[in-house]
């Protein structure tokens, strides 16, 4: 027989015969301040949500749903939503439909049913995702769609938590959310042991050990079993109970009042103390871990029927009857006109339209528009002020790493809620000071020095971003954003689109990277792939081959994540932060002045740059890449009387094809010039867009091999350079 | 009970008892004499006028029918009997709603308040209002003829309400969200600027409701002091969901006595009625076969379709989607019309 059907007769049969457990907990309702009434709109809830479970294996079973991933035997987290408060912004896990249906009711005007329902159906009109996603979420109700089932959620929920503090700290007028609410994550006993929750833990008790506020709660609700793993009897509080700065609290999942309970000293703890609590929830999986999963596989039947023996819905009904709240018939009286309405309401979600075309699927890749919240135009005093002691340097030309710096102090003063967060970013002002005196000149609630750990990075973007802040982050390295690119790839930039544009987090990733740098390094501080963020759909990559260029893209990057709530990745090329001459020493060709924001020559987004209008050669680049290929365009004009015109594609993602078919235009052969490895990397996408798009240019590439990066003299061995450019040319248009 | 259909019951307002409806408990309730009796006593020990007598009055008086302290009763009397007089082996209620001073026919039907103590709070409401705050209400079309939404009306209209609201000697705010309609109540001021300077609608003219007052606004404050003065008793928990102007859902034996009196006696009185939220609530968290608007009258019918009409419900997009179903399969039944009621009653 089907799991549900088994639970289900299980529950009919013990309320109506009256075996009801005994409860696991002493504490009384009336202790925590749970009214009879509180005590029944919770059952509702959870009735509600165990119906949805059962309803869902029919409408699959119809081919009308798309989603089993139960909430079964998790009923119990209904409790932890009563507990806290509707805007109270909670990263929920999968198996939350109870916490989503109960928070609903402190919202009046909130339709659960109809909604979970019209996202089982995957209609388009699914409140959430538009048919995009699972079912957990709601804007109302301050829970943005997850798509993790592995916790990678939880670096945001600490991102938040920390960011609230700052955005206190900082006084901003307006934030996402209230300055006195609290972040709560919820995740499984399985996924605790994910690395990326690991580091989220760990990142929470970091802060907290040094007074940083962290005002957050972790709900680990421990059914014991990852799919088909079982979890070591005791591991989650063996594991937790004893962590510093982390408070650790325990609550029966099989209890209302006493999760309730729990949830309530967690949600207090972290409310009034501003500190991070481990709330540990005893659940119980009822139905395997999804629709098509057979627990008989891989567990025994008496541990299958222990388990259901756990069925918290069960205990709720014995409480309810011992409490003398309701009487059995009450109870299935309840549970069966649930089930008869949500098969109603059900008949109706089906119907309703659903996604029909890639436009509309797309539709929410990129974020909606925003008002701008640059509320300062900074004086001009204001501006001298900060700038005193570089006064004298900053009409002078200046290579890309200081002209850098004072445009992230430009933007840190434009932007109030923009805040700046890495490794080292601090009083060291970076690894190669793009970073330089931010700290001094903004103080250390703008500008962060975090631990060492890149998933916490981007989660402290994400997060901040949820709450209202404009995080500026820097990865030191190219090669380490790899240990946390699902950060980038599964959050940040899936959710808008997963929220069908309703929740956004606008961020700047600023990384250095690529290689060239002269006597440091090896591979893992020259990494030249950018491969990861190449298709990741609607993410910004900017890449910048100068100062000045670099200048007027940071802010550019900044006014789209700021007003159109994009997120971006900004790579710096290390070797050119200090570079100052192009072809000879001492011609300082590769710096320029700061241009202040009142001369500022905007680039924007796509914008290319044109170097050259010859017409026998186009050269395609970006960042050391077009350096060198400048430089081989001298050789090739002079010595050897080429026409030809470098392009700077400044933008690699989303490429602006029409524009650099158009620049390209009169050339009928074309080089491209790709620093990275020839496998993955943009020359690849240019390569097939001459080949749809220009079908009559000759078009050849110099890439970078596919290689690690050596030590030493031999770093650059495998990497394009100004020769092997001229050579190629030559070999192109001479043939 | 899978061979009975389940039914939203949405108990209507103030306005809905008119000429037409003059002898409506005499020609429909006679089954249910014994109940308009005990009304008729409740009133008759306070030296009001019955019921019987109004109800059965030679013809219909403005002047009289409409006033707070008789029109609330008799709607009361007439919705509740109505609601008694459904078929129940044919229907089964899902939920229960109302618009206005249909909130407290709600009460009664859903089975929060006895009909003696339900009636008790419609009357003294009915009087409290008459006796009350100067001021009254104006109701404005949002829909062209086909009952869609006119594109930035309502911006338009709640923006003019707010702007009205801040001149001198103005009291203009939001009362009820009708389907189609917005009703504004305010003082005379307020209503005034707003009837002249409303921007015009082809499909309704802004029409102003005679005898009522500035119902749903922090004009009510006494009334809303008056109305705690009720005995506590009255109000118990329901036996039916009930979705009240907020939307929110007020579940049997998940409702504190306390809550809903609150509410209802403050929130509900003090700040806009939501009535198109509730119908929209309730449709999508009960989803029911049918829904039954008690009498008296049917007005409210059309702001029920419109309110249907504006989350494209069952696939309705427009009036005429609205009449034909109503044509072919009606879903909205409502019991001021013969031919619908006699779907409805037994």
């Amino acid at each position: 027989m089907d799991a549900a059907q088994v639970i289900h007769e299980k529950f009919v049969a013990k309320v109506k015969s009256g075996r009801l457990p005994r409860r696991v907990a002493s504490v009384q309702p009336e202790e925590v301040g749970l009214a009879p009434e509180a005590l029944v709109e919770l059952f509702y809830s959870q009735v509600t949500s165990r119906q949805m479970d059962r309803l869902s294996r029919r409408l699959q079973a119809r081919g009308e749903g798309f989603y089993t991933i139960g909430s079964s035997g998790h009923e119990n987290n209904a409790a932890v939503a009563e507990a806290f408060r509707a805007d109270d912004l909670a990263f929920l896990h999968y198996r939350s439909n109870a916490f989503q249906i109960h928070r609903s009711k402190k919202l009046p005007g909130q339709t659960p049913a109809w909604d979970m329902l019209l996202s089982f159906a995957a209609s388009a009109e699914d409140p959430i995702s538009g048919g995009r996603h699972k079912v957990i979420g709601s804007k109302p109700l301050a829970i943005p769609p997850q798509t993790s089932t592995i916790a990678s959620h939880l670096p945001k929920a600490v991102g938040a938590a920390f960011g609230l503090g700052i955005a206190r700290t900082l006084k901003l007028a307006e934030t996402a959310v209230a300055r006195d609410s609290i972040i709560l994550g919820s995740f499984g006993d399985a996924s605790a042991n994910h690395s990326t929750a690991q580091g989220a833990f760990n990142t929470a008790q970091w802060a907290a050990y040094q007074g940083t506020p962290m005002p957050l709660v972790f709900l680990c609700e421990d059914n014991g079993i990852g799919i088909s793993t079982r979890t070591p009897p005791g591991w989650i509080e063996a594991s937790f109970r004893d962590r510093p700065s982390l408070r650790y609290i325990h609550c029966s999942g099989l209890d209302l009042v006493d999760s309730y309970r729990g949830a309530l000293e967690a949600s207090r703890h972290a409310r009034s103390r501003r500190q991070p609590v481990f709330l540990h929830m005893d659940c119980v999986r009822l139905y395997g871990h999804a629709g098509s999963d057979v627990q008989s596989t891989y567990l025994s039947k008496q541990q299958i029927e222990q388990d259901e023996e756990r069925d918290p819905l069960v205990y709720s009904a014995a409480l309810l009857i011992e409490q003398d709240i309701l009487s059995a018939r009450n109870i299935l009286e309840i549970y069966d006109e649930t089930e008869a309405t949500l098969d109603r309401v059900a008949e109706q979600a089906i119907t309703r339209p659903k996604l029909t075309n890639s436009a509309m699927v797309m539709a929410s890749l990129i974020p909606p528009k925003r008002e701008s919240v640059r509320t300062n135009s900074p004086a001009p005093e204001q501006r001298r002020a900060l700038f005193a002691r570089d006064a004298n340097m900053m009409d002078k030309p200046q290579h890309m790493a200081r002209l850098l710096s004072w445009a992230l102090a430009d933007l840190m003063l434009a932007y109030p809620n923009v805040i700046v967060a890495g490794e080292d970013v601090g009083p060291k002002g970076g690894v190669y000071n793009v970073t330089a005196k931010l700290h001094e000149r903004f103080g250390s609630a703008r500008v962060i020095n975090t631990l060492l750990d890149e998933q916490s990075i981007l989660g402290l973007g994400i997060g901040g971003a949820h709450v209202g802040l404009l995080p500026i982050t820097e990865i030191q390295f190219l090669a380490y954003v790899h240990n946390a690119e699902d950060q980038i790839r599964g959050e940040a930039a899936t959710l808008s689109f997963f929220s069908n544009g309703q929740y956004t987090n606008p961020m700047v990733i600023r990384i250095a990277g690529l290689g060239y740098q002269k006597g440091f390094g090896g591979h893992f501080h020259n990494d030249n792939s950018l491969a990861v963020f190449r298709d990741i759909p609607g993410l910004v990559l900017a890449c910048p081959s100068n100062g000045a260029d670099a200048v007027e893209m940071l802010r550019e990057c900044v006014r789209l994540a700021d007003e159109e709530q994009r997120v971006v990745v900004f790579i710096e090329p290390i070797a050119l932060y200090m570079t100052r001459d192009l072809h000879e020493e001492g011609d300082a060709l590769w710096t320029a002045s700061y241009a202040a924001p009142g001369e500022s020559r905007p680039i924007r987004l796509g914008e290319l740059n044109v170097h050259g209008d010859g017409d026998e050669l186009a050269i395609v680049s970006y960042a050391n890449g077009y350096y060198l290929s400048r430089q081989a365009a001298r050789i090739l004009e002079e010595k050897h009387k080429l026409k030809l015109r470098v392009i700077d594609l400044r933008w690699l993602a989303p490429l602006d094809e029409e524009a650099l078919v158009a620049a390209t235009r009169g050339c009928r052969k074309v080089l491209i010039v790709d620093e990275c490895r020839r496998t993955g990397s943009q020359s690849e996408a240019l390569m097939a867009l001459f080949a749809e798009r220009a079908t009559d240019v000759d078009c050849r590439r110099l890439t970078a091999e596919d290689s690690f990066i050596p030590l030493g003299r031999a770093a650059t061995l495998t990497l394009p350079s100004r020769d092997s450019i001229v050579e190629a040319a030559l070999e192109l248009t001479r043939g | 009970m899978a061979d009975r259909l389940s039914a939203l019951v949405v108990c209507p307002g103030r306005g809905t008892y008119g000429k037409n409806e003059l002898g409506y408990l005499g020609r429909h309730h006679q089954a249910r004499r014994e109940l308009i009796e005990r009304f008729d006593r409740l009133r008759a020990d306070r030296g009001q006028p019955t019921l019987s007598e109004l109800d059965g009055a030679a013809r219909f008086s403005v002047a009289t029918h409409t006033r707070g302290d008789i029109a609330s009763p008799l709607i009361f009397a007439a919705s509740y009997a109505d609601y008694l007089a459904i078929d129940r082996n044919r229907f089964d209620v899902a939920a229960v709603t109302g618009n206005s001073m249909g909130w407290y026919t709600a009460l009664a039907c859903g089975g929060a308040v006895s009909a003696e103590d339900g009636f008790r709070i419609v009357d003294a409401m009915g009087e409290n209002s008459q006796a009350g705050e100067p001021g009254g209400q104006v109701l404005v079309g949002l829909v062209d003829d086909e009952w869609r939404e006119i594109s930035g009306l309502r911006g338009e209209l709640l923006d003019l309400a707010e702007r009205i609201h801040q001149r001198d000697g103005a009291k203009l705010h939001l009362s009820i969200d009708l389907g189609g309609m917005l009703v504004f109540a305010g003082n005379e001021a307020g209503l005034e600027a707003l009837l002249a300077e409303a921007p015009a609608n082809p499909a309704r003219e802004p029409m102003r409701l005679v005898n009522h007052g500035p119902f749903h606004t922090p004009l009510m404050k006494g009334s809303s002091e008056r109305a705690f003065q009720l005995p506590a008793e009255y109000i118990g928990g329901p036996d039916r969901p009930m979705i009240d102007g907020r939307g929110h859902i007020w579940r049997p034996h998940a409702s504190s006595p306390k809550a809903l009196r609150d509410y209802t006696f403050g929130f509900q009185i003090l700040e806009p009625y939501h009535f198109t939220r509730a119908i929209q609530v309730a449709v999508r968290e009960h989803a029911p076969d049918r829904i039954i608007l008690l009498g008296p009258g049917d007005t409210l019918g059309g702001a029920i379709a419109q309110a249907l009409i504006a989350i494209n419900w069952r696939g309705l997009s427009s009036k005429r989607d609205f009449q034909d179903m109503q044509s072919s399969e009606p879903y909205l039944l409502a019991m001021g019309r013969d031919e619908q009621r006699a779907l409805v009653t037994e």
